[in-house]
């Protein structure tokens, strides 16, 4: 039993971020809904540069409109911009949602976006007729790109989807509403095999799995305009109210799970993600809790299968190794929790949020780690490089932005969560459940073999 | 329908005349105009442009235009985006940045929320051959009380801290859409942190509303140079020891910048061994694999080439103006355009025996390159590109790929001012569609419609082509060879093939198999007229 040194930036600039602005996070929740369209009412950049981020991780292209604010929506507010830009977006793209995200600039001409969206309503309805307009529903998601981070803009975004979709509950449906936070397709597709295992159909909010890994298949695609394969049904989002309950796998996502709770009594569940055996175990503990239904053997062969790897691999090539682990509060305390798991030590763990519930969740691991665990909050990446070069780890777990001071330090890096963009696949291949764990305990073995190990004598290693 | 020269007697034909409208609706004084293209297309057997472009926006149509000899054939241009649309255009700090971030010795700090530099740090693949520092991403992360209270004090904490931290040789600060709303004064906090620090601390006023595309970017990106930076000497004696000293300029008769080469995936270190056979000294590149004091001597030197017209001609025009140093457009993308370029760079100076090395070169690098070249003309010989592009690339490849034996359908830019469009137009065949400011669901529609055999574009615009079946060669950012001079032509024409010859296409649904359309030339269509007169 060790503690967590809790440590904040100890300067003003921001050198290398760990984290993006609020917007983001939106961009990425609306993504995910099928035929769902984010409309970013900010300057041209917002969107682009949020557009060029998911193209260069997901490999998949990403359509994301933008009010394209100029000077003089600056001196005399984005009325115009947002209430012809839902216009030309609903006729033009048919979409089923349309996700209004605010931006500073947006934020700080004091935009009243939700009476906007009412206008452009009236206006739709006058153009398309009151029931093809209906069809179209329009979000307001505030997002202030001064206040926090991206991962507070996806749990803003999540919030807003189900506080203005989701409907006064009918007939109980039986499903699980999963939050996934942002996480992979992989990611998302193992939670659903998951529930597949356990008996159980899941509401998936919001899922881009299918949108960011498409096929290329243009028969299943509509390309004019492009809209992905799959996606979460705005059906289901109206449904979701009526689900078993709510699981948001990351700790910065809860307020979505928490509003259907306090509105229509659907139970919620926030954290941890499910990354190595005590998350997953709490994971199917919540499933089993809301559906009452037995965790089937196939579930527990699972399990199984990732004790054996630890079994196999923990104490011959990991045990005791110094880790540090970088990125998404949610991801980065879950492989925390993981790695000492596998009797490794998470020496450093940044990120460059601030929330409570990753410090407590950090708490929780340092608990069950052998020696001290340093928790940077609110950093970046530059104060990770500092703290390493003063007093080096074995291996670096986080995403590719730590690429060139991994180099330059001689500490071999394993990609995981977003961005990953100079690796292919990653995004395909799950870090979640205990399948994913296994997959995380190969790429890290791997690792500890490319550098620690003679190659030629791996075999003699057994 | 085609072009001839019947089209020249419509002498008043307005430009609106030249854009297609789609709905297939027809003013009466598009009446004259079909009437010439029904006997054109008796004349000359070109590629069918059918009466509309594709289905888009009315407002949208005038951007898009089929060029044609002897009339206007310029889209409509610089006008705002239409709110609402998936616009592959990016904000004006974004143009301010791509400009900037190559000068390597520099500290890229943007004045705003943590965003606008989390997107945009080491982004753009410029490379260099001293100092990483220009690949790090520096913010000051305004927050909801600096909104409030104003920014200027943080800024100010910031630059300092910056400067101890990394003695940096210059510190750019860039305004965003923030900063101009909540009136922070960068130049006076600027002004005052140089004279704390000692540094070159130099404002860069691109707050990301400030026009409808990000070419304004470039120019305020260019003034910041030309105001802060260009012509200066460095303050309190630092960064001296990065400067060419007197002795060193008077030793070189012939010294010359390249404005607008930004050394993406090396393209810059092919150019350079070229200049240097034909002894020529280069002082600066503005600004790939620069350093700070280099570009704060470019105006030493005797001429400017301006590689990328589109960012840097308002910067080689006021180098003009202000230092008297005169300018050649110079292009080193395939061997046509870098021999002319050579030609022209010695026709300049004067000077017999660079011509004479001139010569030598390019018979030396052009002979390197035709017998390597054959595998891939055969290949893409006939085969037809899309081009969309933020600028320059627009009309800058297009002699490449005819040089590959390829057509190009299509090209187009996302920011083009009417002098881009204009080069566009000087350089691309009749029949060639020009698009501006195309966003997500035009591009798919004309790539779905025109079907062509490759899309040269960026990333964003990467997986959209490819999900359509249409093959990919990225000639932006990311690209990871250098295409530039007569090596990199080769590496063009390898990357080219490989997208374009790549089998996993005989597993598209989309794509027919490779037809051989005849090929349009500019020489083609005018020997067709003649048989026609």
């Amino acid at each position: 039993m060790s503690c967590a040194n809790v440590m904040k930036r100890d300067r003003t600039a921001v050198i290398n971020p760990l984290v993006t602005c609020q917007p983001m996070g939106a961009m990425y929740a609306v993504a995910g809904i099928r035929r769902g369209l984010p409309l970013v009412h900010g300057s041209q950049g917002c969107s682009t540069f949020v557009r060029y981020s998911f193209s260069r991780h997901f490999r998949e292209p990403s359509e994301i409109a933008v009010t394209s604010l100029h000077e003089d929506a600056a001196v005399f507010g984005g009325r115009k911009n947002l209430i012809s830009g839902i216009g030309n977006l609903a006729t033009r793209f048919k979409p089923s949602v349309i996700g209004a995200i605010s931006t500073c600039s947006s934020e700080i001409i004091g935009d009243d976006m939700e009476g906007f969206i009412k206008i452009a309503r009236e206006e739709l309805k006058q153009k398309m007729g009151a029931s093809e307009a209906d069809k179209i529903k329009i979000v307001p998601i505030s997002t202030p790109s001064f206040v926090e981070n991206h991962f507070k803009g996806y749990d803003n975004a999540i919030k807003s989807l189900v506080n203005n979709l989701a409907e006064d509950p009918t007939d109980p449906n039986g499903k699980i509403n999963i939050i996934p936070g942002i996480v992979n397709p992989g990611d998302i597709r193992e939670i659903k095999h998951i529930l597949s295992l356990m008996g159980v159909e899941g509401i998936v909010l919001t899922d881009i799995s299918d949108p960011f890994d498409s096929p290329l298949r243009p028969s299943v695609t509509e390309t004019k305009p492009f809209y992905p394969k799959g996606g979460t049904a705005v059906e289901e989002i109206f449904d979701s109210s009526n689900s078993l309950g709510t699981i948001s796998l990351c700790g910065y996502a809860g307020s979505g799970a928490q509003s259907l709770e306090k509105k229509y009594n659907v139970p919620a569940a926030v954290g941890p993600i499910p990354i190595g055996v005590q998350n997953t175990d709490h994971f199917i503990r919540n499933l089993k809790k809301f559906t009452d239904l037995e965790v089937p053997d196939s579930i527990l062969d699972e399990r199984g299968l990732l004790i054996d790897s630890m079994a196999d691999l923990s104490s011959r090539y990991l045990f005791g190794r110094k880790v540090a682990i970088f990125g998404d509060p949610a991801i980065i305390a879950g492989i925390a929790r993981f790695i000492c798991e596998l009797g490794m030590i998470p020496s450093v763990v940044c990120t460059g949020v601030e929330n409570p519930e990753f410090v407590s969740e950090m708490e929780t691991v340092a608990k069950e780690s052998d020696e001290p665990v340093d928790v940077m909050i609110g950093s970046d990446l530059r104060a990770l490089e500092v703290r390493l070069e003063e007093d080096p780890v074995e291996l670096m777990i986080g995403h590719s932005d730590g690429r060139l001071f991994a180099k330059q330090l001689d500490i071999p890096l394993i990609r995981v969560g977003y961005p990953v963009y100079d690796r292919v696949g990653y995004h395909r291949i799950p870090i979640v459940g205990y399948n994913g764990s296994v997959n995380l305990i190969d790429r890290i073995t791997n690792t500890v073999f490319e550098k620690y190990y003679d190659k030629e004598h791996w075999k003699l290693q057994q | 329908m085609q072009i001839n020269g019947h089209l020249m007697q419509n002498k008043n034909n307005s430009h609106q005349q030249d854009c297609v409208t789609e709905d297939g609706k027809i003013s009466s004084s598009d009446l004259a105009n079909i009437e010439v293209l029904k006997r054109s297309e008796m004349d000359i057997r070109v590629p069918e442009i059918p009466a509309g472009i594709i289905n888009t926006l009315k407002s949208r149509k005038k951007h898009m235009c089929v060029k044609k000899d002897g009339t206007n054939s310029i889209p409509s241009c610089n006008e705002a985006s239409v709110p609402g649309m998936v616009t592959q255009r990016s904000c004006v700090y974004g143009g301010a940045r791509v400009v900037l971030m190559p000068i390597t010795d520099a500290i890229h700090l943007v004045h705003g929320p943590l965003g606008c530099a989390s997107c945009t740090w080491d982004i753009r693949g410029t490379r260099s051959s001293g100092s990483e520092l220009y690949r790090n991403g520096f913010s000051t992360d305004l927050q909801e009380r600096d909104i409030v209270f104003g920014g200027e004090k943080k800024l100010l904490e910031t630059i300092i801290e910056l400067n101890q931290i990394f003695e940096p040789a210059a510190i750019f600060v860039y305004a965003t859409c923030v900063v101009g709303l909540i009136g922070d004064d960068l130049k006076m906090v600027c002004i005052e942190a140089g004279k704390i620090t000692g540094s070159r601390v130099i404002p860069v006023q691109s707050e990301g509303f400030r026009s409808v595309n990000k070419s304004l970017g470039h120019q305020l990106a260019c003034d910041a140079l030309l105001d802060h930076l260009i012509g200066t000497e460095p303050p309190q004696n630092k960064g001296n020891a990065n400067r060419k000293g007197l002795e060193d300029q008077q030793n070189t008769d012939h010294s010359l910048n390249i404005l607008g080469e930004f050394n993406v995936a090396g393209d810059f270190w092919a150019i350079k061994p070229l200049l240097e056979k034909i002894g020529v000294s280069i002082q600066a590149v503005v600004t790939g694999d620069s350093t700070v004091e280099e570009i704060a001597q470019a105006n030493l030197a005797q001429l400017n080439l301006v590689q990328c017209q589109k960012s840097s001609r308002y910067l080689a025009d006021a180098m003009e103006e202000l230092y008297n140093i005169p300018q050649i457009r110079v292009n080193f993308f395939g061997v046509e355009e870098t021999s002319a370029s050579l030609r022209a760079i010695a026709k300049f100076f004067n000077d017999p025996q660079m011509m004479e090395t001139v010569e030598k070169i390019i018979k030396s690098g052009t002979e390197g390159v035709e017998e390597s070249i054959i595998p891939y003309h055969q290949r893409l010989s006939g085969k037809k590109v899309a081009v969309y592009v933020g600028g320059n690339k627009a009309w800058s490849l297009i002699r490449a790929f005819e040089e590959l034996g390829m057509e190009v359908l299509l090209t187009g830019t996302q920011n083009g001012l009417p002098e881009d469009y204009q080069r566009i137009k000087e350089t691309v065949r009749d029949g060639t569609l020009v698009v501006d400011d195309a966003n997500a669901m035009e591009l798919a529609r004309l790539l779905g419609k025109y079907k062509p055999d490759l899309m040269v574009s960026g990333a964003k615009e990467k997986y959209l082509s490819l999900k359509m079946g249409v093959a990919f060669c990225d000639f932006n950012h990311d690209r990871i060879s250098a295409f530039a001079g007569f090596e990199g032509f080769l590496n063009f024409a390898r990357e080219v093939d490989r997208a374009v010859s790549s089998p996993v296409w005989n597993h598209s649904p989309k794509i027919k198999a490779p037809a051989k359309p005849e090929i349009l030339t500019a020489k083609s269509i005018e020997n067709n007229q003649k048989g026609g007169d």
